[in-house]
């Protein structure tokens, strides 16, 4: 591998894209070659940066409301057939549109577990993506146990929403999150961080704090609690 | 309540970059998705709508999915002579100049938002979406090898985007 070669390979290699034969020429190259290990170092910290920094847009509540409204007045029988059919192709893979459907179409048109998942009030996962919003969702989370105390609720943390269930993370204000995350886990609040993420950001596990549980992809585990626990999802 | 909402408008939102016409493309894509499911075939729904989304918010601007793509343009990555326009350009500078880990929120984010879309897509797919270089193939209907040039090419321009704003709100 020369230079060139690392220059044109060092993102995939970094995004874990690259076999292992690869991976390995890449890495003989870093070592002995100090203008490609300052190119690394360079992107490394450009794509923390980027992990760290990007904004997630979320989807207007406005938005959200209508398109439950179309798809309702779009839905048949014939049709809901078929989204069974489709849903139960995607049932593996992420939650697709198939939470749509388990909460806009099968209550209506289809016996059967979906309804669980509709009306369950007491089983909550809460899904944090984005360090901006975990003030709202810890707080979020203690009313709700304040409302009803028995209420089942997982945390599900991955991308930048991670950040708060490592050693040492603290809020704007510089008060530690740690202790508030103790005091609910003690309430029975359950926190999981995914684990791709700590894989893609290189972040060590021995980072998580010990209140937090390893999961090997926060998207699936809301899948999961989803379909298979009938708990209802909250993203914030 | 319906997760995959927020990830299509957050695609959406970084290829139009407003929230009136994201908002458009993504009522646009669920009823597309909608009345097209029959056709699925695969197994990652997720991706499968993203790629509705995408057309959708390429068809509101009145262009093909990708269209303006000279692909001669991404292979600029391999072509001979880019170490050594690397070399002088921003990855080799003095230590006392900017450190981009200290670039704030608003900046970074505005760099990406200037970025060509071919490249800014590619991005969010990977960095906010967490797709695998294979899904965001799929969606954009590239090869895998065009997938990871166009990472390669845009983080480098999003590198050079940030120390050219860097430099410029901070005058030595
Ligand atoms: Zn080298």
């Amino acid at each position: 591998m020369n230079c060139q070669d690392l220059q044109r390979l060092v993102h995939a290699y970094l995004d874990y894209e690259l076999d292992l034969m690869t991976s390995l020429d890449l890495e003989a190259h870093l070592n002995e070659c100090s203008a490609c290990r300052a190119r690394h170092a360079e992107m490394r910290a450009l794509r923390d940066l980027e992990a760290r920094q990007l904004r997630f847009h979320a989807a207007p509540a406005p938005l959200k409301a209508r398109i439950a409204r179309n798809m309702r007045a779009a839905c048949g029988n014939d049709d809901a057939r078929r989204w069974r059919a489709w849903r139960a192709a995607t049932a593996v893979s992420v939650l697709a549109l198939a939470a749509l459907l388990a909460w806009v179409v099968l209550p209506r048109t289809l016996p059967g577990p979906h309804q669980v998942v509709a009306q369950s009030q007491e089983k909550m996962v809460y899904h944090i993506a984005n360090s901006e919003d975990v003030a709202t969702a810890l707080r979020n989370v203690a009313n709700l146990l304040e409302i009803s105390p028995d209420a089942r609720i997982v945390v599900v943390a991955n991308n930048q929403g991670v950040d708060f269930l490592l050693r040492g993370a603290r809020d704007r204000d510089g008060t530690p999150y740690e202790p508030a995350v103790s005091r609910l886990k003690v309430r029975g609040v359950d926190f999981r961080v995914c684990n791709n993420t700590l894989a893609r950001r290189r972040i060590d596990s021995s980072q998580v704090i010990p209140e937090a549980k390893l999961v090997p992809s926060g998207i699936a585990e809301i899948s999961r609690l989803q379909t298979r626990e009938g708990y209802a999802y909250m993203k914030l | 309540m319906m997760p995959h909402v927020d990830a299509a408008y957050n695609l959406a939102w970084w290829l139009v970059r407003n929230r009136a016409d994201a908002e458009d493309a993504v009522q646009e894509a669920f009823l597309r998705a909608y009345k097209f499911f029959g056709s699925f075939r695969g197994d990652d729904g997720r991706a499968w709508l993203l790629a509705i989304v995408r057309n959708a918010c390429y068809a509101l601007r009145g262009q093909a999915p990708g269209a303006g793509v000279n692909e001669e343009f991404d292979e600029q990555v391999h072509l001979p002579g880019m170490v050594a326009e690397g070399s002088n350009g921003p990855f080799c500078r003095n230590p006392e100049d900017i450190a981009i880990q200290h670039a704030d929120r608003e900046l970074v984010n505005r760099a990406i938002e200037e970025l060509p879309v071919v490249f800014r897509e590619v991005l969010v797919m990977r960095e906010i979406e967490e797709l695998s270089y294979k899904e965001i193939a799929r969606i954009v209907d590239v090869p895998l090898g065009t997938v990871m040039s166009r990472l390669a090419r845009g983080r480098r321009l999003l590198h050079e985007a940030i120390v050219a704003r860097m430099k410029k709100e901070s005058p030595k």
